[in-house]
């Protein structure tokens, strides 16, 4: 059984130890420092967690770069620290057949996210030690928080509770915005209470266990609670929830640092942003919602886990990298059983490499229209990339050699025009339509002619063999 | 003071540092821009605001009509 964790502390723990974190001292100001930590970190190879002690003016710590590196992937998994990108896409595919995972509710007095209550005066700057995350961000952001929101038409129907990633612009001492945008889920509960004029319950928590903050940003089906996957990630341990204490519908991570809850505002917009986003640019100043917030709770000593984003790669690149492909990969892998791997993780799944075995001529195509047909696939995959069954998309080195040895351009590269599009792709023109590139850089089958040689090379016989006996040499030091 | 994206004078202070007099925390009332008073500030010209800019925003989510 893979090692899991029930808090974020536990998992900082394990980082440490595995050498994957590292404490800053301090004290550091809030602005620039704790964006530019953000960003050095994520500049690192292999970079670690940073965990800052003292910040000026503020009481308590702050964790950055939680996920942000493959060791750190693979160490929220419970898997060795160098496991590869394929190693791990491979383990999430096996672990996520086993959703549903019921999650083990606990009560008030065992949730140590209650271990301290705020219900006046509230303050979040006495808690968080808020910063702004790039120069011209309009106000202090909180990125990566798991928000909680039911459906108010069935409040009780545990499947449509939706834990998400939003962001969140701090706008009082106990006020903040949010974006719910058209396409996802929150957006379906709260037209829902905005017809009624209703305040719509919401739940913000922040600093959980690693695998709620993955969930929280996997997009899966409006019917699927992702409290049951992360019990099918933790293969097959089910994770801890609590109820909220304003809302009888809203269920919390039991071991978060900080759970903010409150309302939206009903039928209400101000102006929030910009805010410098992951493909690398700003996005401009929006009227979007607020929530009042009317209770904190949080464990003695909260830690503040916030996470930077900017020209990629950053912590953001790798949280959502694996999280993108794997339900790509289970949609396409329902129709076509051929495909091998998708890769997904370049920009939120703008740039797409699938792996898949060429049933008949023409098949990898077939399989990228499958892909631009998917919920996530269709406005975001812009250039979609077909390789063979024995190139490992997760490599480019073998990626670059299957464009340059496998690609005809006049017949293998496609261009399809006035497609959906992603709006924060900064080409996209009109914002959210683009034209997509499909390049089929797999190798010719039958019907379609092949005059040329091309199939692989073997190893010379016994290479397997010298490989074990160069290995003990270099071990032996001669 | 002003706001240094709308110029508005609606500044109110959102909040004293918690620990120790290190700082300030300032928001406009008019286009919530908030800033801290240990930060320089410079909004970059294609982000200032002005009425006319903030009547025409883009609403997310668009508000649906109430029911009946």
């Amino acid at each position: 059984m893979a090692k899991t964790y029930k808090d974020l502390r536990e998992f900082l723990q394990t980082l440490e130890e595995e050498g994957q974190l590292v404490r800053v001292a301090g004290p550091v100001n809030p602005e620039p420092d704790l964006g530019a930590i953000g960003r050095a970190a994520a500049d690192i190879k292999n970079g670690p967690a940073v965990l800052v002690e003292n910040i000026r003016g503020y009481r308590y710590s702050m964790v950055t770069n939680v996920h942000g590196s493959w060791k750190n992937h693979a160490l929220m998994l419970g898997m060795d620290k160098d496991a590869t990108v394929k190693e791990q896409f491979e383990e999430l595919n096996r672990r996520w057949d086993k959703f549903p995972v019921t999650p083990k509710v606990v009560s008030r007095e065992e949730a140590p996210c209650k271990q301290n209550t705020i219900t006046e005066d509230i303050n979040l700057f006495e808690l968080l030690p808020l910063y702004r995350i790039n120069e011209q961000d309009g106000g202090f952001f909180l990125s990566k928080a798991s928000v909680v929101t039911g459906d108010p038409e069935f409040p009780d129907d545990f499947n449509k509770l939706n834990v998400g990633t939003y962001r969140i612009q701090v706008k009082d001492k106990d006020r903040v915005g949010i974006q719910a945008l058209a396409f996802h889920d929150i957006a379906v509960q709260l037209e829902k209470a905005e017809r009624e004029n209703k305040p719509l319950p919401i739940a913000i928590t922040l600093g959980n266990t690693p695998l709620v903050t993955f969930m929280a940003s996997t997009p899966v089906g409006y019917n699927q609670n992702e409290y049951e996957f992360v019990g099918a990630l933790q293969d097959g341990v089910p994770t801890e929830i609590v109820k909220a204490d304003t809302c009888d519908h809203l269920w919390v991570p039991a071991g978060a640092e900080v759970v903010i809850e409150g309302y939206i505002i009903p039928r209400h917009r101000v102006v929030e942003g910009p805010f410098g986003e992951f493909p690398g640019s700003y996005s401009g100043a929006r009227l979007q919602c607020e929530i009042q917030i009317t209770r904190i709770t949080h464990r003695d000593n909260p830690i503040f886990e916030n996470l930077y984003l900017g020209v990629p790669w950053t912590e953001i690149d790798y949280l959502m990298a694996l999280n993108t492909s794997v339900p790509l990969y289970k949609q396409l892998k329902e129709s076509m059983p051929e495909v091998v791997a998708v890769n997904a993780m370049y920009t939120h799944g703008m740039g797409v490499i699938i792996s898949t075995k060429v049933r008949y001529g023409g098949y990898g195509k077939g399989v990228a229209f499958r892909l631009l047909s998917t919920p996530h696939g269709m406005p975001y995959s812009k250039i979609v990339i077909i390789v063979d069954e024995f190139v490992d998309p997760f490599n480019l080195e073998q990626v670059m050699w299957a464009l340059t040895t496998r690609v005809k351009p006049d017949k293998d590269v496609s261009l399809i025009e006035n497609c959906p599009g992603m709006p924060l792709d900064p080409s996209s023109f009109p914002a959210g339509m683009h034209t997509k590139m499909i390049i089929d850089a797999t190798t010719p089958v039958a019907p379609e002619p092949n005059p040329r040689e091309t199939q692989l090379l073997e190893k010379p016989v016994g290479s397997e063999a010298w490989d074990a006996v160069l290995r003990d040499l270099l071990k032996k030091g001669n | 003071m002003i706001c240094p994206r709308c110029d508005s004078d609606k500044i109110k202070v959102m909040v004293k540092s918690p620990v120790g007099d290190e700082w300030e925390v300032y928001v406009c009332e008019k286009c919530w821009f908030s800033w801290r008073s240990t930060e320089t500030i410079n909004v970059l010209p294609k982000f200032r605001l002005d009425d006319e800019k903030i009547r025409n925003m883009q609403m997310i989510p668009p508000i649906p009509p109430l029911g009946k």
